[in-house]
């Protein structure tokens, strides 16, 4: 059986191995220069002030890693789409079905090896961006953020078996190959927007932090920002989307006449400023650096249980099939 | 033969209608709600005093926003959908040689096909085209960012070239390799880079930029949605200066370019206006701003609209070609 599948799928796997090696080469040499450059811009700061606007690599290359958001759908349409439906389409199930090797076998290990080569192709591209993206990381601190999050850590290899799963299953139950392209094509997007935007927030219940609003307070590391703003002294949130000048969050119009900012540059506010400015308080609502890899995990053990779902799925209606 | 293409192809326009459909009524809902919005900001600005603040007002929803951002994908699907399988399909099936022995001429056959595809491709371009660029334009007036990869992308009249080299890349790839999934892996792949390349390397010199040089003790900025291709600061000698990461700026100079009376610039409570010593040293500097003036945004996008309906064009003809030379 697995030499009939590395048969059938080297076309597949051989292309897709190429991929990945065209990318690895890219980006290896890419990552290499921006660590260079990194470590070069570090010794530099340390000697004098903060480093700011450091700008790390190549637009095209730093592109390029964005793109592999949208990796793991490739394999569900390319491999998992037509790992029934081709051959449903071609009726050679007809005789596949009808050889010494029992249906759940060909089933399981078809699907198995697959299973196998989309973690790979998830596990590959991700360990390769999450190395090329350590000094931006380390800059920026911005790994937590949605569109970051999603293409490094342990993630993209949850994504990959589940857009293959997705495709199998809307393969096997369409059993026709370009409608089943659709299906995981749209099927993938919908189920990773809707996680990303609305349920990824609310893994563990976020901290809220209270603070002055002329002291800045902000968390250490690589935080996930998930709302912030300014108080009245009553509790009431202060509504920010006005016309005029804003002084340390606070619109002017609440403030004496003494916070009226004249001079450019830095500001120094007057006491009776200062005074008005104390009853306000900030606040930052947020995930903490230290979940990022409890929140990886949630997510992967989420995409991983769905995939289970669709090959279980996949397998019943499979086994239950008339040939 | 048009009621055959409709026949055929019904599944497939009915759900591209469904879907334009739904896009529309969400981007007419939300859009009206941003309109409402900007309109009642301008009028407060226009009562009061100056909108300092209205760079900061946020425009209707993050998910709309996002949705609005992901059409930039929306006409490699008709590539992949709708022109991959039109002749890999038949030729997968083996009904070509069916189709091309009736009383209608392959020569038809081939161009009520492609023909009533290319429409519904421009439509398809074209109405989305229309609501993105409807539901951008108080953010377009306020941002001036239409001009910016990525925005010039999904608005006016280019998705409506990129729907139709999309249809002719996969009706090109699937007549070629006569099997649907790698025409349309071959249909995703060129697309991308097709566009990839046009949008980061070509269309930047569609027209020669303007470079316009000023003090730096001035602010300079073009009117308009301009397109911001580079700019830094020229030292006396006429040369770029190095822009080290590490150093303080003041109005684009690094520190140690000026002299020793700068040094109050960067303190606590700095004067409105440098010592003369300071100043003296910076009327040396000049800022060099390269840009494409916001006026040519509808020349850029009717140069890249003819580059993809050319590049269309000719995928078109060699499709025709081969399919007219083929032996069933």
């Amino acid at each position: 059986m697995t030499w009939l599948v590395w048969r059938q799928y080297r076309l597949q796997f051989s292309l897709g191995a190429a991929l990945l090696a065209a990318f690895a080469a890219l980006i290896v040499i890419t990552g290499v220069q921006a660590a260079d450059q990194w470590h070069a811009a570090q010794a530099a700061c340390a000697a004098s002030h903060g480093c700011q606007n450091l700008f790390l690599g190549s637009h095209a290359v730093g592109f390029l890693v964005i793109m592999t958001v949208g990796a793991p759908v490739l394999v569900g349409l390319f491999w998992g789409a037509p790992l029934v439906a081709a051959e449903s389409e071609a009726g050679t199930t007809h005789f596949a079905w009808m050889q010494s090797v029992t249906r759940k076998r060909w089933f399981a290990v078809k699907v198995g090896w697959m299973l196998l080569a989309a973690a790979l192709w998830g596990g590959v591209i991700s360990a390769l961006v999450t190395w090329w993206s350590g000094p931006d990381n380390a800059q920026q601190l911005d790994a937590f953020n949605t569109g970051r999050f999603d293409i490094m850590g342990i993630v993209p290899v949850a994504y990959s078996v589940f857009a293959l799963a997705l495709g199998i299953a809307a393969g096997a139950l369409v059993r026709r190959v370009l409608p089943a392209m659709a299906i995981t094509l749209g099927g993938f997007i919908a189920v990773r927007a809707v996680i990303a935007l609305f349920l990824r927030r609310h893994y563990l219940s976020p901290v809220t932090a209270y603070h002055s609003v002329i002291t800045s307070f902000t968390p250490s590391g690589s935080y996930w920002s998930l709302g912030m703003g300014v108080l009245f002294p009553n509790g009431q949130p202060v509504d920010q989307n006005t016309n005029g000048n804003v002084l340390n969050g606070v619109p002017v119009t609440y403030l004496p006449a003494s916070c009226n900012q004249t001079t450019r540059g830095v500001f120094t506010p007057p006491p009776s400023c200062t005074q008005a400015l104390a009853h306000f308080r900030g606040y930052l609502t947020y995930q903490p650096a230290g979940r990022y890899w409890t929140f990886q995990g949630i997510e992967t053990g989420i995409f991983l249980v769905l995939a289970a779902a669709l090959i279980a799925v996949t397998a019943v209606t499979l086994l239950r099939r008339d040939a | 033969m048009t009621w055959l293409v409709w026949r055929q192809h019904r599944g497939q326009y009915l759900i591209g209608a469904a879907l334009l459909a739904a896009f529309a009524v969400t981007i007419v809902v939300t859009g009206t709600q941003v309109a409402d919005q900007f309109h009642a900001a301008q009028a407060a600005c226009a009562a009061g005093h100056g909108c300092q603040r209205l760079g900061g007002l946020f425009m209707g929803s993050k998910v709309v926003g996002l949705l609005v951002l992901a059409t930039l994908g929306t006409p490699v699907l008709v590539g992949l959908f709708w022109g991959a399988p039109l002749v890999a399909a038949e030729s997968e099936a083996g009904t070509t040689q069916f189709a091309w022995m009736q009383s209608v001429t392959r020569k038809r056959w081939l161009a009520v096909k492609i023909g009533w595809m290319l429409l519904a491709a421009a439509i398809w371009g074209g109405v989305i085209s229309a609501l993105v660029t409807w539901w951008a334009s108080p953010t377009n007036a306020e941002q001036l960012n239409q001009f910016d990869p990525g925005r010039f992308d999904i608005m006016g009249i280019v998705p409506v070239g990129y729907s139709l080299f999309a249809v002719a890349l996969g009706v090109t790839a699937g007549a070629l390799l006569r099997r649907t999934v790698p025409a349309v892996a071959v249909t995703l792949a060129g697309f991308v880079a097709v566009r990839v390349v046009i949008t980061l390397w070509l269309r930047s010199h569609y027209l020669s930029a303007v470079t316009v040089t000023s003090s730096v003790l001035g602010n300079y900025g073009p009117q308009g949605a301009y397109w911001r291709l580079a700019s830094g600061v020229l030292g006396p000698n006429g040369q770029p200066l190095p822009q080290p990461n590490n150093a303080l700026y003041l109005d684009g100079v690094p520190q140690t370019y000026l002299p020793h009376a700068c040094t109050v610039m960067y303190g606590p409570n700095p004067p409105d206006n440098p010592p003369a010593a300071c100043a003296q040293a910076l009327s040396h500097f000049r800022e060099y701003l390269t840009y494409q003036p916001g006026d040519r945004f509808w020349a850029f996008q009717g140069i890249e609209t003819g580059i993809f309906v050319v590049l269309a064009a000719t995928l078109i003809a060699v499709t025709a070609v081969t399919l007219l030379r083929r032996d069933v």
